[in-house]
């Protein structure tokens, strides 16, 4: 149980980072010579959970590989506002999972599961 | 980095595009001035986007680091009636080139649009985030 909780928290918080990242992409759109940034915490997350003695998982900051336009910038504003949604609906669906998470040790604890 | 950063962030985003929409706004406001030859004429003024943060870093947004002002040596137009005209019946007018002005302007405010929607889907995060444990 702790483990799920621990696992969901470090995601939680890995989301809100690429969250800013594409806030920080978006709001550089139009700056010259500007290098969009994503961030990966899925392919640690993934190897520490996987590897049987365990691990540490780690937030990772790389340069987005997507073509530049004449003014160096390579930011896609499409591309970027789907990401913006997709980590949005990512984030609720883990709080949600946290929240079922709680409410399950609340009901084992003696208290209400809703 | 703050509590709620990425509203930081899409904030300093729709600042920035602001200051391009009032930068576009009082180019074509000037694009009609008229000034003597021995003056120079109006610059097209262009803000310069600036990233902010550290390298390595999830970045803090965009400032805007200072207005550039463009080419003043302008237009000669011969144009004797206008009272600025030199002996020649010659006035400077200002390099403005309205569709580029135009098409500034558009980008501007799309750049502003992404912002707002990137602010109101970090917030939409944020909230959902106040509901754990309730």
């Amino acid at each position: 149980m702790d483990g799920i909780v621990n696992v969901l928290q470090y995601a939680v918080d890995g989301v809100a980072q690429q969250q800013q990242a594409t806030a920080n992409n978006l709001a550089n759109v139009d700056t010259p010579g500007y290098t969009a940034q994503a961030v990966d915490f899925e392919t640690s997350l993934q190897q520490a959970l996987s590897s049987p003695s365990g691990g540490t998982a780690s937030v990772a900051v790389t340069a987005d590989p997507t073509a530049r336009a004449s003014d160096g910038n390579n930011v896609d504003t499409g591309t970027q506002l789907v990401d913006a949604q997709k980590e949005t609906l990512q984030y609720q669906t883990m709080v949600d999972m946290l929240n079922a998470q709680f409410r399950l040790i609340s009901g084992a604890t003696g208290g209400s599961f809703s | 980095m703050s509590l709620f950063g990425s509203l930081d962030i899409s904030g300093s985003g729709i600042d920035a595009s602001q200051a391009w929409l009032n930068t576009t706004a009082g180019n074509i406001a000037n694009m009609n001035d008229v000034t003597s030859t021995d003056k120079s004429a109006y610059g097209v003024q262009t803000p310069v986007f600036t990233p902010i943060g550290v390298a390595g870093q999830v970045g803090a947004g965009v400032t805007v680091s200072g207005i550039q002002e463009g080419d003043t040596t302008g237009i000669v137009q011969f144009d004797p009636s206008s009272p600025v005209a030199d002996a020649q019946g010659n006035v400077r007018v200002p390099d403005v080139q309205l569709g580029a002005q135009m098409v500034e302007m558009i980008q501007a405010q799309t750049d502003y649009q992404a912002n707002t929607a990137s602010f109101a889907d970090a917030k939409t995060a944020y909230q959902s985030a106040l509901t754990i444990g309730t």
